[in-house]
């Protein structure tokens, strides 16, 4: 399970320090890291699988288009902030074509998306694999060394990571309820009917939600890059986990995109330690099985369907 | 109705015949790659019995596939165990039939169906690709388990071998005639009607006193044990098991089969996996990593042009010849 979780011994932790505070907040701060990772990935699947219904299966293509954009730019001499620019344009471009080209035509036929998706995410995978060659992908953080925090000491550039992620949740919650844009959105999801006759453009508004979806995926792969293990092929880890994210958190709230990321992230971060990450994973969707059996409507959402 | 039931038995005959008569036209390597062939066919088969009816798609198959590999291999590589072939394939049917049965319960009873069945099952696959990588102990991890001897058992007296190619064609066709013939009367019977009715209105199929979640819990195990009856007949004719077949690649494999065959047709899908899998070898021998590209435009390709698989062009162009010499 992508990121690699950074151990206290790696964060060189000084001996004068408490082992067990220490261990407290490195655990704590990795855990951070993927439950940004994963709200980031999950709120673009919440946009398309749960509010448009769309089941998306090339979503995890688009974290790893926004890695790739990091490494071609920094491969090209760029620097990595460049690259983590690029990264949510290259989401957001790879998002509007297949929303342009396939998924529009096929809103009311749900398991042909599936299978169309699909097809993309193969081709996606291939097409960098034959592009850039076999291989993991070298990409270097902009920022070596640890921050010396009080209880512990913690990669600096984990630290810039869960900043990021946090300031553009924020910027999301406020575009969708300060905007007109959100509001538009916010409509639509309501009573799309409705919102046709009130004169908004639903199909517009879908593609506009569905490539900012895709652009915030990307913008999260540029992010995971330099932890990760940067392969055409690493989109599947994180689509399985942020689909999770989405079912197990529930759909229609930011709230819940929190809930589920907190749950699905905080679950595997704890594991990793004590197990093996397979194992920990297998653990990880047979809790979300069962959560989602004893709250069919998400952890967040008590009984508001 | 009854005219399609005797066209699908018609054609289930010829294809068993063409079975029966292709070991008097083929040496023995071609056998072996037909009898691989039919086995994919029978875990496209099962796949269909339960996504052509229930219209619920399951995109992990290949782990009940893997999971009746494994255990078929851990079973026979024992030399404690006696009767291993036996066993084997009974603890394969029923680990997959097992696992299917605890994931189906908390899925359909807890109310999940279409796509969120599709992603749940899509993690159950990953996970179980990884298991088999990571559990190196047990099952070999990346390199699998090599070694696994060829099917052999007493029945009646007679001493059954299956480690030549002709036996073991002929074993395999034998057993995918049977089970497809078997799926296939019971999808046309009350069965696939109640399954049917599920499928258009779950509710009103409930109202009507069907008890909709465990029937698709009994259809969804029953399939994953003919995958896993599969898995076992693989291994043991191919000698080996590896992580790949439990893997998502080989999952969305069998969809395109079944797709491309024709959902809910059952007999299509064994063809398309016949027929999608020689174009597979053949394409592979130019450059391997081509083949899942092809994989993905054939997705794309078939949700756009033959939702209805193959098959269909059949009917499409009666219908454009029909509607031409009405024109006339």
């Amino acid at each position: 399970m992508p990121p690699k979780p950074c151990s206290p011994a790696c964060a060189n932790a000084s001996p004068a320090r408490p082992d067990a505070m220490d261990f407290l907040i490195t655990t704590l701060l990795n855990a951070l890291t993927l439950i940004s990772i994963l709200m980031l990935v999950g709120l673009g699947l919440a946009i398309s699988f749960g509010l448009m219904n769309v089941t998306n299966l090339a979503h995890g293509e688009f974290v790893t288009v926004g890695a790739f954009a990091v490494y071609f730019v920094q491969s090209m001499g760029g620097s990595f902030w460049l690259g983590l620019a690029a990264a949510p344009i290259a989401g957001a471009v790879v998002g509007c074509i297949l929303e342009f080209a396939i998924i529009r035509h096929l809103y009311s036929r749900p398991v042909s998306t599936v299978l169309a998706t699909w097809g993309v995410s193969l081709i996606l995978q291939q097409g960098l694999e034959l592009t850039f060659g076999l291989g993991a992908k070298p990409v270097t953080p902009p920022i070596e060394g640890t921050l010396d925090l009080i209880f512990t000491v913690y990669p600096a550039y984990r630290l810039i990571l869960i900043g990021i992620a946090m300031l553009t949740l924020l910027g999301v919650i406020l575009l969708i309820s300060r905007t007109s844009f959100g509001l538009d959105i916010r409509t639509v999801i309501q009573n799309r009917e409705m919102a046709e006759g009130v004169g908004i453009n639903t199909r517009r508004t879908y593609a506009i939600a569905f490539t900012f979806g895709a652009a915030i995926a990307g913008l999260a792969g540029g992010l995971v890059a330099p932890l990760a293990i940067v392969l055409p092929q690493m989109g599947v880890n994180y689509l399985a986990n942020a689909f999770f994210v989405v079912i197990v958190g529930g759909v229609g709230s930011i709230g819940g995109l929190v809930a589920g990321s907190v749950f699905v992230g905080g679950l595997t971060s704890i594991l990793n330690y004590q197990i093996s990450p397979s194992l920990a994973q297998a653990i990880v969707l047979l809790a979300a099985i069962v959560a989602v059996r004893l709250r069919p409507n998400g952890l967040f959402n008590g009984a508001s369907r | 109705m009854i005219t399609r039931d005797r066209n699908w038995l018609l054609i289930f005959a010829v294809c068993v015949a063409l079975a029966g008569v292709y070991p008097l036209f083929a040496d023995g390597h071609q056998l072996t790659v037909i009898r691989d062939a039919l086995i994919f066919g029978l875990f496209a088969a099962s796949l269909d019995f339960f996504w052509g009816r229930t219209g619920i798609l399951c995109f992990g198959h290949a782990a009940f596939f893997g999971i009746g590999g494994y255990i078929m291999a851990l079973v026979t590589l024992n030399d404690a165990i006696p009767f291993g072939s036996l066993l084997g394939i009974i603890g394969a049917v029923a680990g997959a039939a097992f696992v299917a049965a605890i994931i189906g319960y908390f899925l359909f009873f807890g109310g999940i169906r279409g796509s969120y069945f599709t992603i749940v099952t899509l993690a159950m696959g990953v996970i179980c690709q990884q298991a088999a990588v990571s559990w190196s102990s047990v099952t070999g991890g990346d390199s699998g388990l090599i070694g696994i001897p060829p099917i052999e058992f007493d029945v009646g007296g007679t001493h059954v071998d299956l480690s030549q190619d002709l036996p073991s064609y002929i074993f395999v066709a034998a057993i995918v005639s049977v089970v497809v013939l078997a799926l296939w009367s019971i999808s046309r019977g009350r069965w696939g009607t109640v399954l049917t009715a599920i499928q258009d209105n779950e509710i009103r199929a409930a109202a009507l006193g069907h008890n909709a979640p465990l029937r698709l819990l009994v259809t969804f195990t029953l399939s994953a044990a003919i995958a896993g009856l599969a898995g076992a007949l693989y291994v043991c004719m191919a000698g080996l098991v590896a992580p790949d077949l439990s893997g998502l690649l080989l999952s969305t494999e069998v969809i395109v089969w079944v797709a491309v065959g024709g959902r809910g047709t059952l007999l299509g899908p064994v063809l398309g996996a016949i027929f999608i899998q020689r174009a597979q070898q053949t394409i592979s021998s130019f450059n391997p990593s081509l083949w899942p590209l092809l994989l993905g435009c054939v997705f794309v390709i078939i949700v756009f042009v033959l939702p209805d698989g193959i098959l269909s062009i059949y009917a499409r162009l009666k219908s454009l010849f029909k509607s031409r010499r009405r024109a006339q």
